[in-house]
């Protein structure tokens, strides 16, 4: 999808905070989620997540401000009049029925006949690649990624407007994450549906999601595509939260900035959204720091000594003592450094390589 | 090494035999009490007669007490299933003020002296004006036998995940469907095992029964009136068939249980 901005907002929220006692767990929320988009919420735990999500599914009455579900109040109503459903972390499979009873469980809800309701389970079997052949299988005994499945087809079989989901993946090894990632890709193309997902892991936002909410501490910090947010981190929490990065702190002085806890001076922008600022950390990706050759020069340079490297698969990462700071360096493989060990090394980074963030 | 297994196996094997002696032989004798044809029992019984289990059997008086004993369970399991239920829900699944509080208070009456339980319970009523009756038994009962029963069911509460509860929601069922759908089958096997409990603990409760049936004789108060005065071997006779009943009702019950956990399985 790419004109999200051509969408209209299918879930909004507007000053949404949540407290519990004392404790303020979301704070001040002001978000538009588009009609067919799959959005992603990360941020690690204790960010207030789970809370936004409870709040978006109606488990969880926000104290202040409003969610608006096609432009009408929804604050009040409960999560079983909502045309939402949540696949929770656990999955919440109904242990005393089989895999069948767990898909028509919302279909007997509503009164649909026998009938009609197994035409449907085996249809929705059949959408997130479950063989027919376990409709009547007891859902304990289905593997992890079967039970993903089955909590999958439940909740289509709600038919809902908008899909939660918490943390579905957390629990499961990597290889079958990477597959069931795609299935949910392909099963959001296929159905167009909304689709809300939280998540720890902003390497599973950034592979499936349309666009992604940075939270932290309650807030949502940052909201953009993966591209926005990989490119342009709002500070130096999401940037380090994208992945590995090299912060280095600079001051101010005179016309340039010196180093903190590095010696020199060193040539970079000013952070975006606050040209007159002191500080500023600077954010390098480590496949843009680079080893200098004798006589090559860069906007930035700094000396140190190899002391680790690590494969990545097809890129190797090496770690750089620079002081008393570690600073870190990835090549493909076809560029390694030979004989890296305990090398003494140039290291350089150019100023329109690097992002500036608030300090 | 060898040698010192087989000595092991055997004590084992000794110990758990002298324990299930130990238990076992009182009710043992009274069985055989039972089936002796004298007045008084005396061992080794010299002739056998199922004379005083007929005798039993054919008693109008005794099919009486028996009647009352099983009303009285009977209600005791209905009210003590119905209020335990609600309570283990209030106190294993929500964290709510005196939570912790109502838990201990819930408890303490398992430890209470059951006949100073029932003298208490007794002045109660005679101060409330209130005569006894099976009726009063049965709140008696119910006093002692709600905290066990709200234990054995809080025990299945406690493993049972409330996401599941919150999944029907969501998934449009109303509260009484998320009930009758998901926690109901789901605590099935404890509120079973609770029933269980609360019926064979008022059918073999005396000292409660003793201070608050008032005229009304349950299959305990009976047993002991009769050793008191007036023994006949019809007391062991009853006595064995309470037990047998017991068994029969917990056996059954385990077996009722695991039938339906199969079924559900297959």
């Amino acid at each position: 999808m790419t004109d999200i901005k051509d969408k209209k907002p299918i879930l909004q929220l507007v000053g949404v905070r949540k407290t519990f006692n004392d404790f303020a767990a979301v704070e001040k929320i002001d978000l538009d989620i588009f009609e067919g988009e799959f959005f992603t919420i990360v941020g690690p735990s204790g960010s207030g997540k789970t809370t936004m999500l409870r709040m978006l599914a109606g488990m969880e009455a926000p104290s202040e401000g409003n969610i608006t579900l096609h432009g009408e109040r929804i604050n009040d109503v409960p999560a079983n009049k909502r045309p939402t459903c949540l696949v929770f972390q656990s999955l919440a499979l109904f242990p005393h029925m089989s895999v069948g009873q767990n898909i028509e469980f919302p279909l007997k809800i509503k009164g649909v006949d026998a009938a009609t309701r197994k035409a449907r389970a085996l249809e929705l079997m059949a959408i997130v690649r479950l063989p027919a052949s376990y409709y009547g299988k007891n859902v304990m005994k289905c593997s992890g990624g079967e039970r993903q499945r089955v909590a999958l087809a439940r909740a289509l079989a709600y038919d809902p407007e908008v899909l939660f989901f918490d943390e579905p993946l957390s629990a499961i090894d990597y290889k079958l994450k990477k597959i069931l990632e795609k299935e949910l890709k392909d099963l959001h193309r296929e159905t167009g549906k909304t689709f809300i997902y939280i998540t720890h892991s902003l390497e599973e936002a950034m592979v499936m999601s349309d666009r992604i909410g940075v939270m932290r501490a309650g807030r949502l910090i940052q909201v953009g595509t993966p591209e926005e947010i990989y490119a342009a981190p709002v500070d130096r929490f999401v940037s380090e939260f994208v992945g590995e990065v090299n912060v280095i702190e600079l001051k101010r002085e005179g016309e340039g900035w010196r180093g903190v806890n590095l010696p020199g001076a060193f040539r970079a922008a000013p952070p975006k959204d606050a040209p007159q600022a002191d500080s500023t950390f600077v954010v390098v990706r480590p496949e843009f720091m680079r080893f200098l050759n004798d006589g090559e020069e860069a906007d930035n340079t700094l000396e140190g000594v190899v002391y680790n490297e690590y494969s990545l698969g097809s890129r190797i990462q090496y770690q750089v003592r620079v002081g008393d700071k570690v600073m870190l360096v990835e090549l493909s493989r076809s560029n390694a450094l030979p004989a890296a060990a305990n090398r003494n090394v140039r290291l350089g980074w150019d100023v329109r390589d690097a992002i500036s963030v608030k300090a | 090494m060898e040698q010192d297994k087989l000595r092991t196996r055997v004590f084992i094997a000794l110990w758990s035999a002298f324990v299930v002696l130990l238990v076992y032989l009182p009710l043992a004798c009274v069985a055989l009490a039972s089936v002796s044809k004298g007045r008084y029992f005396a061992f080794p019984i010299r002739a056998f007669s199922w004379e005083w289990w007929e005798k039993t059997t054919d008693s109008i008086e005794i099919s009486m007490i028996v009647e009352n004993s099983l009303l009285v369970a009977a209600v005791v399991t209905v009210f003590s299933v119905v209020i335990a239920f609600f309570g283990a829900l209030a106190f294993a699944r929500y964290d709510w003020k005196g939570r912790k509080l109502y838990q201990k208070l819930i408890l303490l009456p398992v430890f209470f002296p059951q006949p100073v339980l029932g003298l208490a319970l007794l002045l109660a009523y005679s101060a409330l004006g209130i005569t006894t009756s099976w009726m009063t038994a049965v709140f008696a009962h119910m006093v002692w036998i709600v905290p066990v029963v709200t234990l054995v069911i809080a025990i299945k509460v406690y493993g049972f995940d409330p996401s599941l509860e919150e999944a029907a929601f969501d998934l449009g069922a109303s509260r009484v469907e998320v009930m009758t759908n998901v926690t109901l089958p789901l605590l099935w096997p404890g509120i079973w095992s609770g029933a269980l409990f609360a019926f064979l603990l008022s059918w073999g409760n005396f000292p409660l029964s003793l201070y608050t049936a008032g005229a009304d004789s349950t299959v305990p108060k009976w047993l002991y009136a009769k050793m008191v005065a007036g023994y006949s071997p019809m007391v062991p006779a009853l006595g064995t068939m309470a037990t047998l009943a017991a068994a029969a009702v917990l056996l059954g019950g385990a077996l009722l249980g695991a039938i339906v956990k199969k079924a559900r399985a297959a």
